[in-house]
Formats: C-alpha cells, sequence, structure tokens
C-alpha cells in the first residue's frame, strides 16, 4: 500500500565510494559506513542504493514508513542478511569479510525479540554470554550487573514464558547488552509498551548514549527527538533526508506553527480567500486548512496577531507549537 | 568448537524439560511393550529357568517323516520343528488335513546305499500355503549335510583303522535358520535401531522451531558459524539417542536377551544416529514450519528405513559384502554370533561418515543462506540446481 503512494524525491549530496573517500581522507571517526547497499526479496527492492555513515559514540535514529527498509538495512549490518550489492564496514571491517568479528561488536535488539521461552531469565544470558565469548569467570557478575541494570533481579529465576511484554524487552536488552558490545543497534524497542515502561527504556538509551555507537530505529518521533544525534529518514530504501532533529524540523517547516480553529463553517465560502490572505503574510511558509482547522506554518511570530485578525473573531481556538519530527515525518510523506 | 555450548545448552534444557520427560520415558514404554507383543509372537517356554522372555522356538514348524532307519530324523533340530513318524502314506494325509507342515520320504534302502556309496535321495514333500515352510526347508537341507558329513567322517574312519579314536558324531551347530534369524536376530535388531526414528521431531522443534517462533533472528546474529548451530543442535540430539539406547539395551540386557559385544552394538547404533540426524536436520534447514518439517520427516525416514533395512536382507540371502553398509547388517552378524573380521567394520563405518559428511554439508550450506531462513524461500530445483553450481544465486 505505501509502496504506491508517490513520495517527493529530494537531491543527494553527492557520496563518494569508499576508494574515493579513502584517497581523500581517512575518518577514523566512523563507526558504520553503509555503502550503495542494495537487496531485494524477489520482486520487492527493500534497499535501493542505500548509503549511510554513522560516527563513533553516535546515536542514529532511522525512521520511515512501514517497509522502508529499516529493518532489512540492520540486518544487513548486523550480518544476518547478505546484500545483493554494497557493503558496509563496521570499524573498518566489510561484512564480506569479517562476519564473526562484527557480530561480536553488536549488540542488537530485534523487531521482534522473541527470547527462548522455556529458559529462565538467568539461564538465557549465560547462554548468549556463551555464545559470544564472554569469558567464563566473568559471565556471572556480568550477568547479575545487567539484571541489576534493567531491573529485573527479582525475576531472574523465572522462565521468559510466565513475563509481560515489557519484562521480556528488558530481558532482550540485557541480552543484547551481555558481551559489552561497541555497537548498540536497537529495532524498535519501545513499540507496544506502556508509557512508563517506554520511558524507562528511553532513559536507558539516554545512559548508554556516548559510551556506545547506537542505531535507533523507532516510529515514534518524540522518542527520536530526544534521543538522537542525528535522525535519518528512509523511505523505499534510500535516505530521503537526514540531520539533526532541529534541522530537519527548520528545514520542511518553519520555526513555529499555528492552529486556528474557526468557529462557523460556513467561512468554508470565504476560505480562499482567507488562505490567500494568510499566505499574504512574508513570515507565513505554508498554509493547510483541514475541516475547521489551519495550520499556519511561520518563519517567526512577528505576524501572528495580524494573521489572527484575519479570521474577525470568528475563532474557537488558537495554539501555538514548535514543529516536532512528527510534523516533519506527516509533511515528508504527503502527496 | 562453539557447537559445544549449543550442544551443552540444548541438552540442559531439553532434559529439564517436564514434556520431554514424559515422552522419552512414555517412548521407553512403548518399546517395552512391543518387546511383550514381539514375545507373544513367538510362543515361549523356556523348559528349566521358569518364565523367561528370552524367545525359545520349540514346536515353531512340524514335520512328518517316513524313514524306517530313523537315520534322517535322529539329526533333525527338535528345538525348532516337531517330528512325528508314520508312513509315506498316512503322512501325505496330515499334509493334506494341516496337521503337518511338511513330509520327508527317506527311501527305504538308503543304509544299503550308502553302504555302497550311492546317493540317497530324500524327498521333501511342502505346504506352499504355510509361510513357515522355508524354515522346514532349510532344517531339512542342514539335516542332510550333517548327514552327508557324518556319514563321511564314518566312512574315512572305517578306511583307516590305524585312527583309533571311534567315531563320534560331532553335533555340528549351523545356528538357527535363516528365516527364523529373520524372527529373532532382526527383530531385535531393529528394536534396538528404532530409537534412532524417535526424536527427529526434537530436532524439528530445534531447527524449525528457530523460524516459527522467530528466535532464529538472534541465534544468527551471534559471532558463530551456521556449522556450530547445525552441529551443536544434532548432537544434542544425537546425545538423547545415545542416552535412551543405552537405556533400552540396559533393559533388554536385565531381561534376559542376549546381546553380543553390547558395547560394539552400541556404537554401531549411535554411530547411525549421526547421519539418521544429519538427513532430518535437512528436512529442518529447508522446511519452512512444522507442517512441511513433519511431511519432510515421514519420506525422509521411509528412505532411511529402506536404506538401513535393506542391506540385511540382501545378507541374509547371499552374505555379499556390500550388504555391510548398513550397521544393522553388522549388528545382526553380531547377534548371530558370525565372526566378522576386524576390517568389515569399516564399511559400514565409512558409510555412516560419508552420509554424514554430505547432509551435514548440505544442512549448513541451506542454513547460511538468508533466503533458505527468512524468506523468499527458493524452490527445491533451484536450490538444486544452485548447489549443483548449474545456476548462479540471484541470477
Ligand atoms: N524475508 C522477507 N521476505 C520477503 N519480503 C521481505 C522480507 N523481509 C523484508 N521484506 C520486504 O522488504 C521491505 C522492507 O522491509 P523491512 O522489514 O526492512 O521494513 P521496515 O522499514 O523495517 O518496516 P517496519 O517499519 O514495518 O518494520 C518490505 O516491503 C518487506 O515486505
Ligand atoms: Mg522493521
Amino acid at each position: 500500500m505505501v509502496d504506491k503512494i508517490k513520495y517527493p524525491q529530494y537531491k543527494f549530496e553527492t557520496i563518494l565510494s569508499r576508494n574515493q573517500r579513502r584517497h581523500l581522507e581517512v575518518d577514523d571517526n566512523l563507526m558504520i559506513e553503509i555503502e550503495s547497499l542494495s537487496k531485494s526479496f524477489g520482486k520487492i527492492k527493500a534497499l535501493d542504493n542505500l548509503n549511510l555513515d554513522i560516527k563513533k559514540g553516535e546515536l542514529l535514529g532511522i525512521i520511515g514508513p512501514n517497509g522502508a527498509g529499516k529493518t532489512t538495512a540492520i540486518r544487513i549490518t548486523c550480518c544476518i542478511l547478505k546484500p545483493d550489492s554494497g557493503d558496509v564496514l563496521v570499524d573498518g571491517m566489510s561484512i564480506h569479510q569479517e562476519q564473526i568479528k562484527i557480530k561480536s561488536m553488536i549488540g542488537y535488539l530485534p523487531e521482534e525479540p522473541n527470547l527462548y521461552e522455556r529458559f529462565k531469565a538467568r539461564d538465557l544470558l549465560s547462554y548468549f554470554a556463551e555464545l559470544y565469548g564472554v569469558p567464563k569467570g566473568e559471565i556471572d557478575s556480568r550477568i547479575e550487573e545487567l539484571l541489576e541494570l534493567v531491573n529485573m533481579s527479582h525475576r531472574a529465576e523465572d522462565r521468559i514464558n510466565t513475563f509481560s511484554k515489557g519484562l521480556r524487552q528488558r530481558v532482550g536488552i540485557a541480552r543484547a547488552l551481555v558481551h559489552d558490545p561497541q555497537i548498540l543497534i536497537f529495532d524498535e524497542p519501545t513499540m507496544g509498551l506502556d508509557p512508563a515502561t517506554a520511558h524507562n527504556i528511553r532513559e536507558f538509551i539516554r545512559e548508554l548514549k556516548g559510551d556506545k555507537t547506537i542505531i535507533l530505529c523507532t516510529h515514534y518521533m518524540d522518542e527520536a527527538d530526544s534521543l538522537c544525534d542525528r535522525v535519518a529518514i528512509l523511505n523505499q530504501g534510500r535516505i530521503m533526508d537526514m540531520g539533526t532533529p532541529q534541522d530537519l524540523k527548520s528545514k520542511i517547516r518553519g520555526d513555529l506553527i499555528l492552529n486556528i480553529k474557526v468557529e462557523n463553517p460556513c467561512w468554508d465560502v470565504v476560505k480562499g480567500d482567507v488562505v490567500k490572505a494568510i499566505e499574504g503574510f512574508s513570515t507565513v511558509e505554508d498554509v493547510e486548512l483541514v475541516d475547521n482547522q489551519y495550520t499556519i506554518s511561520l518563519k517567526s511570530k512577528n505576524d501572528i496577531k495580524d494573521i489572527i485578525n484575519v479570521f474577525e473573531g470568528n475563532i474557537l481556538s488558537v495554539n501555538t507549537k514548535e514543529p516536532t519530527l512528527e510534523d516533519v515525518f506527516i509533511n515528508s510523506f504527503k502527496q | 568448537m562453539k557447537f559445544t555450548t549449543i550442544t551443552k545448552w540444548e541438552l540442559k534444557e531439553t532434559l529439564k524439560s517436564r514434556k520431554f520427560l514424559t515422552i522419552f520415558i512414555l517412548q521407553i514404554s512403548v518399546l517395552f511393550l512391543m518387546l511383550f507383543v514381539f514375545n507373544a509372537f513367538i510362543t515361549n517356554i523356556e523348559s528349566q529357568e521358569g518364565i523367561s522372555i528370552t524367545p525359545s522356538l520349540s514346536g515353531f514348524a512340524s514335520l512328518s517323516v517316513d524313514d524306517e532307519g530313523r537315520l534322517f530324523s535322529k539329526y533333525i533340530n527338535p528345538e525348532l520343528i516337531t517330528v512325528t513318524h508314520a508312513s509315506f502314506d498316512d503322512s501325505m494325509k496330515n499334509l493334506n488335513s494341516g496337521k503337518t507342515m511338511a513330509v520327508v520320504l527317506v527311501p527305504a534302502d538308503s543304509l544299503d546305499k550308502i553302504r555302497n556309496i550311492d546317493t540317497i535321495e530324500v524327498k521333501l514333500y511342502l505346504d506352499q500355503a504355510d509361510p513357515k515352510r522355508s524354515v522346514v526347508r532349510d532344517e531339512v537341507n542342514n539335516t542332510a549335510k550333517i548327514l552327508a558329513i557324518t556319514l563321511s567322517n564314518s566312512w574315512i574312519d572305517s578306511l583307516t583303522p590305524q585312527n583309533s579314536t571311534p567315531a563320534v558324531v560331532t553335533e555340528e551347530n549351523t545356528g538357527e535358520s535363516l528365516p527364523m534369524q529373520i524372527v529373532t536376530k532382526v527383530m531385535l535388531a531393529i528394536l534396538l535401531f528404532l530409537p534412532l526414528f524417535l526424536f527427529g521431531n526434537m530436532i524439528i522443534d530445534s531447527v524449525v522451531g528457530e523460524k516459527e517462533r522467530k528466535t532464529g533472528e538472534i541465534l544468527m546474529a551471534m559471532p558463530i558459524n551456521s556449522s556450530d548451530i547445525i552441529i551443536g543442535k544434532s548432537m544434542a540430539v544425537v546425545g538423547v539417542i545415545a542416552l535412551q539406547v543405552a537405556i533400552w539395551m540396559g533393559i533388554l540386557l536385565i531381561t534376559g536377551f542376549e546381546i553380543p559385544n553390547p558395547l560394539l552394538v552400541y556404537l554401531l547404533v549411535i554411530i547411525t544416529a549421526v547421519p539418521v540426524i544429519g538427513v532430518t536436520v535437512i528436512i529442518a534447514a529447508y522446511s519452512k514450519n512444522y507442517k512441511e518439517a513433519g511431511i519432510g520427516l515421514t519420506f525422509g525416514y521411509v528412505a532411511i528405513v529402506g536404506i538401513l533395512m535393506i542391506p540385511p536382507l540382501i545378507y541374509i540371502t547371499n552374505k555379499s559384502l556390500i550388504s555391510n553398509i548398513s550397521p544393522l547388517t553388522m549388528v545382526i552378524r553380531l547377534f548371530s554370533g558370525d565372526v566378522i573380521p576386524a576390517w568389515h567394520f569399516l564399511i559400514p563405518l565409512g558409510f555412516v561418515i560419508m552420509v554424514s559428511a554430505i547432509t551435514y554439508w548440505i544442512s549448513i550450506k541451506l542454513f547460511q543462506r538468508d533466503d533458505v531462513v527468512f524468506g523468499p524461500r527458493p524452490g527445491l530445483i533451484r536450490l538444486i540446481l544452485e548447489f549443483g553450481g548449474l545456476k548462479r544465486r540471484g541470477g
């Protein structure tokens, strides 16, 4: 469904190939370099020449509609899927050559964090610690520490199948951290969690920030906004836009959004004139009318009073807000 | 060597599961039940020691003999065949009325003929409708052979009087007749191999379960090779089989079954488990879900049973060397007290190693492919072409 919608095409900065860049500069600051990555599933093109760099210690958010290719890009980076073409360099190592080394550098929380139901939480963590090659002597103390960290010490001896979604997610996160990886990849870590649990997990990710390089895929825009250093908007397997949340917000919309609800639906008759009148102000970037609400993007608040006057008192409510990433997202995928 | 971690944890978690233990014990009970059915089939009355569940075969077949000199009937194995003496006419009446299964006619002038070193012609009449007729045929043939050997020995002795030792009629142990071997040795051997087929579901659950329950993704993200996953999981199942066969053999030994060289028999059964699980794990690696795997398993096991069972049948009929490729043949040979040259064991061993290498190689190759594990899964023919190098992936 989503695939059928025509999206505006954004211009790309010229992206140099790996070799070209090597000639120009050796960037030690990059932890993950995704280079011309393509992947198809049968006829579905999940990734289409994707390029993306992630710096050491950076928290990069990836947002995009369902089916954009977020999970696919992540799975390729984790060496779970093989790309049709392109490469990913993790700390300079290629996914085509150093799979085992790359895998041991990454802690991955999948979109569907299914765990072995029969296992007790502690056993599950020991099992994965052993698989990650955590030294035998360190496993127990490491697990103790992690259980403490995700606040699961009291349920350590219970089986996974007795856990609620939030508890499972906590075990999942502890599992991803069990080998103290340099890179963490979270695919929708707060999906389906209650606001309080989601908040806890966000705070947890915030604590990890700076120490680790983190990729966070999410559909929650406020989450991306508040946590991420940079956000990449992915669509149909390509990067549509990328930048700090602030950049994105100011780039696509004005700095301020004015919402005006009108009282009288008869206003419809003259609405064309109203829209025109508002567009006449130099600070107005965009006007949109849905039902009885005008959404006006402004560059500054200088003209607010005059704009309100246009409505001649026929107003139910007025409010202003800063644009959010959600506005950016919705605006990006508006037809 | 990361696969040992997987094996260890799979085994640990499996043996902890109450559901598994219930099934495990149930399986042994069913095997035990089969033992009784098997024994009831071969009516057992073992004289001195009272009731024993070791099969005894007395009265298995009946034979009516017209043999005036009692020359022939003396050598017939009474444990196997109940012999009645009657004139030829009466014997034939018994045969026709079903009172006996076969009639042997030893000519009245046999003794004279023997003295003149003439051929005696023993005639055997068989009831073609009786499935046990071949037992009688074998026994009569054996007896004729023993008789011939005995006679020629005594004849040689009579020619060389300086040989003072009297002609002792040494009873030659020719073993049970072949069809009886099928019934006793083969059945027993099959009972020992049965546990190999009881744990297919365990490997299916362990491999297909990773796909169905979507736990495979984190396993694939581990810094280990696909081979570790496949071999680790398979060895856990081989371990469980080894445990069950050990318990099972223990029960058989305690209940009085004779298993010659039990350690060797045990090893033969266990090494067979490796390629059997290898075939199962191919099916599991390719299957999308339990249903598919279940269907695959049925076909796979029919094939395996064929490969295991046909060589012993060939061995029984013509003892050809190639029939030793099945470890079942070797076990049957051990059971029947055959003296087996050590190098013969290399044949099933080589076969087992070869099949294991091929099956695990295929399974690992399958499991390495993200399209097989995560979809969209390529068709079987396409996969075969790709494996054979006739087609390039994605091409
Ligand atoms: N194993 C697969 N088999 C077939 N198609 C697949 C497979 N995995 C992904 N796809 C397709 O590839 C495209 C990208 O999927 P992907 O899961 O990467 O999207 P996503 O951005 O993570 O979406 P969501 O936000 O819903 O998680 C989708 O059209 C999806 O249907
Ligand atoms: Mg996804």
